[in-house]
């Protein structure tokens, strides 16, 4: 008898709501999402063993040394990594359970997803408690990391075959889950800390701890409110469009395939330089803002940041900070708008309209801080950041449009290692360019010119991948006895939900 | 595994469902979209 985790124990019985499905990935998409704000625990843990102020290690300690040290306190560099082992291991891991996942079904992989990011922050809880740095990156980094890529990915394949009508809308909706995942943890991270912190303790591993178990619950919740839809299954009243369309393909290309295709390899490009393009300027948004404009966001205009004094420079930071805080709003406003209004225009067309809106409001950003508009300036980067989160929410229905939705979520997977590529290249770009400017004497409100000229260079490149998408050739295509084969291997019997 | 083909409608009940599902995704959302605007709106100010 199939256990209550299997594939075939979660096929809907008839008359379920499909509108159940996408809270239930919103839910696992919203406690993986808490990942990008991990920096929130950055400033205390960097002090968690001399607790008002960091105790430094000694600069002759050896890298390994520092693994283990529990006498003085982590670098902001050193826990920085934790974003590169998230990244790195959310592509990897999705590409290599994609394949798991199409036959385990949402919920096996949900609910692993649960035990890697909730057990994986609980282990990082142990870690703080014994001050290991390497049980964090193990706990967090590695383990969770493989939990946001299974966590990310396993909605994905069941939500656009129970909207086949509106793909983008309802992956958009899932994924806007892991743009808004931040906006829910940083704050409650802060309100939990600033509950459990004492005289003796910072309260980050008490606020793990707590964290871990919310999260662990919250994707439990999601995994077992995943249901899928009968084979060959279709909304109430919906008729699939009788007309042919050239770029919507209604056979199915095998994962193993469908690596090897033209297609797989330009939309692998379309994600990675656009995803380039946005996350370089997602993690410099608070100082480019404060080094393009200087004292001009406090009405002294002219005066450059180095002039500035102390109390100048907080009143920069914190507008630095709410300049990425609105910009995070919009990512995922981007996310549900514009993977919503794709199923309209068509994948294509709305990633034309990134690329090539993107490059032009990239171009412009160097003038709008020539001219000192500041309004000008934020408005170009929320409409671009629109963008960035659109790529990521449009890309699932891109790719069942074009290689057929029987193995869509395990193609997923494997282009997300494009995300993993972006999270190095963008900012490595951002940030090289604007070093060797700044070396070259170029004033710091300049510097970030030629970052956005390329970055603007990168979308045409995107654009061009993007106008070299064609339909995939015939012999891609699984046959009609491989696809009933496949089908027949994940069959089962209703279940009674 | 039936092959059900075209969906039944979902009954009227699923409804109160689908809004309790939302309202428990949504609440927490809403006040993270909050809590950051009021954040940005050091911006406008």
């Amino acid at each position: 008898m199939a256990g209550p985790l299997s594939r075939e124990r979660i096929v809907a019985r008839p008359g379920f709501n499909r509108w159940l499905v996408p809270p239930a990935a919103l839910a696992i998409h919203l406690s993986i999402g808490m990942a990008y704000g991990f920096s929130v625990f950055w400033l205390p843990l960097s002090r968690a063993v001399g607790i008002t102020e960091p105790v430094p290690c000694p600069d002759s300690m050896a890298f390994f040394e520092h693994l283990v040290a529990t006498s003085c306190d982590w670098k902001i560099s050193t826990l920085g990594w934790m974003y590169t082992l998230f990244f790195v291991f959310l592509g990897s891991s999705a590409a290599v359970f994609g394949r798991w996942l199409e036959h385990a079904g949402p919920r096996k992989a949900g609910v692993v997803a649960a035990f890697c990011w909730g057990g994986g922050l609980m282990l990082s809880a142990f870690g703080v408690y014994l001050h290991q740095i390497w049980m964090m990156w193990l706990g967090s980094g590695v383990i969770g990391g493989v939990g946001l890529g299974l966590g990310y990915i396993s909605p994905v394949s069941t939500l656009i075959k129970w909207f086949p009508d509106r793909r983008g809308m309802a992956t958009g909706m899932a994924i806007m889950g892991f743009g808004g995942g931040a906006m829910i943890g940083s704050p409650l991270a802060d309100l939990l800390m600033k509950h459990f912190a004492t005289s003796t303790s910072v309260g980050v591993w008490q606020t793990f701890l707590t964290l871990g178990i919310i999260y662990f619950l919250a994707m439990l919740a999601g995994a077992f409110g995943y249901r899928i839809p009968p084979a060959d299954w279709k909304p109430a009243g919906w008729t699939p469009p009788v007309e042919h369309r050239a770029m919507v393909t209604t056979r199915h290309v095998h994962v193993d395939q469908a690596w090897r295709t033209p297609q797989f390899r330009l939309l692998w490009g379309v994600l990675c330089l656009n995803v380039s393009a946005g996350i370089g300027v997602i993690g410099m948004a608070s100082p480019m803002i404060q080094e393009v404009f200087g004292g001009g966001l406090i009405g002294l205009s002219g005066v450059p940041l180095r002039e500035l004094g102390t109390a100048e420079k907080a009143q920069l930071a914190t507008i630095g900070a709410a300049f990425a805080a609105l910009l995070s709003v919009f990512n995922i406003a981007g996310r549900i708008g514009w993977a919503s209004l794709s199923d309209y225009i068509g994948r294509q067309r709305t990633y034309f309209i990134f690329f090539a809106l993107g490059t032009v409001l990239y171009a412009s950003a160097p003038f709008a801080g020539r001219i000192g508009s500041v309004t000008l300036f934020v408005i170009l980067f929320c409409i671009i950041l629109t963008m960035y989160g659109g790529g990521f929410a449009t890309i699932p229905a891109y790719l069942a449009d074009i290689f057929g939705t029987q193995f869509v979520g395990a193609i997923h997977g494997r282009l997300l290692t494009a995300w993993s590529a972006a999270g190095i290249l963008g900012p490595v770009l951002v940030n090289y360019i604007r070093e060797y400017q700044i070396e070259r004497g170029v004033p710091a409100a300049q510097a970030y010119n030629v970052t956005m000229y390329v970055l603007a260079g990168l979308l045409v490149l995107g654009f061009l991948c993007n106008l070299a998408i064609r339909p995939v050739a015939d012999r891609w295509f699984m046959s009609d006895t491989e696809v009933e084969r496949e089908r027949a291997l994940l069959r089962g019997a209703p279940s009674r939900a | 595994m039936v092959d059900i083909g075209e969906a039944e409608r979902p009954g009227s009940g699923s409804w109160v469902l689908v809004a309790l599902a939302w309202i428990a995704v949504g609440l927490p959302l809403l006040w993270g979209i909050w809590t950051t605007l009021q954040k940005a709106a050091v911006l406008f100010r």
